[in-house]
């Protein structure tokens, strides 16, 4: 992976945000994009990269938000970070680009209740039919 | 040809885990198939937020009953990177031996469960009786065979002398010479081949675009290893082979995994012959600095990746796990599409499905 070419494509493909790209330990390289750019920036990942291996998508509420992180990996990590409302959060779908979004993106839905629009299965992942805990993992 | 749902599952003779499948047939062919899975949901995540840094070593160990020691050297060597540790040498051979002798025992046990679903039991017992020898040096080790407790942050809590390292030798060799028997058996006997050749097909595509790791992902020409591609632990300096196939069937699953065993049993001896002499932990702080981390290691299912964020507590603020079951669990539909339902358990214990792992 050429990590500086990526990171220089998406600065051109978004001219309007100042991309700031955060070294991470072992390998690994976070960018932060508003939730409207992520389609975007994962198509030309894939597109442009080849870069179709998404290890996960970890979500999490870090008490203001909502935020989602999008692990890539080619021989390094680089990470798409977004940030959602806690009211109703959601954001386009990565199915159609990438399949195997489909469990990452079911997980987070029932874990954060955050809809992913055009999810073409959004059934619960591990949670029972019938949970009314509400969202495991939103901080209270 | 009438169609017919069948629900296999939660609970039923041919799975070894919960989870469940409705399987739609024509005759005795599998048209269409729907899988539920989260049986065996513990909220792990949930859980981690709550405890300490050094309690979650022992509760990542028990995400699952084979794999344990990979998980806390995912889980290890996340939180030591944010403490910007540096890992005695002698520290990461034990800690990479471990993994090793752990692909071994969970790629005979999976060879036996294989066999078994295809009636072949001589195999089944062969392969679990020789899977003794790797659990008898793991708890000899640690004092566990299943949970080894063996990595702490910064470093590793076993140790071995040059006796031990001379007694695992010699068994290590018996090992290898009955290996190498089942992969003789894999390669040749008609049987086995007329149940595995052509089932649970994946072609390199489909691996690519469902995300897919490991022997799984090997087996259907995708050469991926974190071991070589991303060396953690002491894997920069080992030398050893990544085995792949073309075929991307059960078949080939065999293949890849027995070949990687013997490959594993090399890394070993190594690791044995160069065990470099010093200290086995450095000082760990019980409070982490805030930061965020990703650490993947190669799990014998593949791909193992942690997240941990940190917010300067003794406690992290989110630990995320996605386990390699995951990925390969979401081909079953595509694999199980045209089989015959006699092949069905063949073409689950093909992916070697940890659901344990997979819910968390």
């Amino acid at each position: 992976m050429n990590i500086d070419l990526i990171l220089h494509v998406l600065q051109d493909a978004f001219p309007a945000e100042t991309l700031e790209p955060q070294a991470m330990p072992i390998n690994e390289t976070f960018v932060a994009l508003p939730p409207a750019s992520i389609y975007l920036a994962a198509q030309i990942l894939v597109e442009r990269f080849g870069l179709r291996h998404l290890s996960t998508i970890t979500g999490q509420d870090t008490g203001s938000e909502i935020e989602l992180l999008y692990h890539f990996w080619d021989g390094r990590g680089l990470t798409l970070r977004t940030s959602l409302p806690r009211e109703e959060p959601h954001i386009a779908t990565l199915v159609n680009l990438i399949p195997g979004a489909a469990f990452y993106e079911r997980e987070v839905s029932e874990m954060l209740h955050v809809t992913f629009d055009g999810h073409p299965d959004p059934r619960t992942l591990l949670l029972p039919d019938d949970w009314d805990g509400g969202a495991p993992l939103i901080n209270e | 040809m009438t169609r017919v749902t069948i629900p296999i599952g939660p609970q039923h003779p041919a799975l070894k885990e919960p989870l469940s499948f409705l399987l739609t047939v024509e005759g005795e062919q599998i048209m269409e198939s729907a899988l539920r899975i989260g049986y065996v949901h513990r909220g792990l995540e949930r859980i981690f937020q709550n405890r300490s840094y050094l309690q979650n070593v022992h509760v990542v160990e028990r995400i699952c009953g084979i794999c344990s020691h990979i998980h806390t050297t995912a889980y290890c060597q996340a939180v030591e990177a944010l403490l910007g540790l540096e890992i005695p040498p002698r520290a990461l051979y034990l800690r990479t031996l471990l993994c090793e002798l752990e692909r071994i025992h969970s790629h005979l046990l999976w060879l036996g469960v294989l066999a078994e679903h295809i009636g072949f039991t001589t195999i089944f017992m062969y392969a679990w009786r020789d899977r003794e020898i790797v659990l008898d040096i793991m708890e000899e080790l640690s004092g566990g065979r299943v949970a080894h407790a063996v990595n702490v942050i910064g470093g590793v809590r076993i140790d071995l002398d040059q006796e031990h390292v001379h007694s695992i030798l010699q068994r290590l060799d018996e090992l290898e010479r009955q290996v190498e028997t089942f992969l003789g058996v894999v390669q040749h006997e008609r049987t086995l081949q007329a149940r595995t050749r052509g089932v649970g097909h994946l072609s390199a595509e489909q691996v690519r675009r469902y995300c897919v790791v490991g022997p799984v992902a090997r087996a259907s020409g995708v050469d991926v290893d974190l071991r070589r591609d991303a060396p953690y632990a002491a894997y920069a300096s080992l030398d050893f082979q990544v085995i792949t196939a073309e075929e991307g069937d059960v078949w080939a699953r065999t293949m890849v995994r027995a070949l990687e065993s013997i490959e594993s049993l090399h890394i070993c001896r190594q690791l044995l012959q160069q065990l470099p002499e010093g200290p086995l932990t450095v000082r760990a702080s019980r409070r982490v600095p805030p930061g965020e981390v990703v650490s993947r290691c190669e799990a014998p299912r593949g791909e193992l990746v942690y997240y941990i964020r940190s917010d300067g507590s003794d406690r992290p603020a989110r630990v995320k796990v996605r386990t390699p079951t995951l990925t390969t669990l979401i081909t079953l539909p595509d694999q199980l599409r045209g089989v015959n339902t006699a092949d069905v358990p063949t073409v689950l214990s093909g992916v070697d499905l940890c659901i344990a792992c997979a819910d968390r």
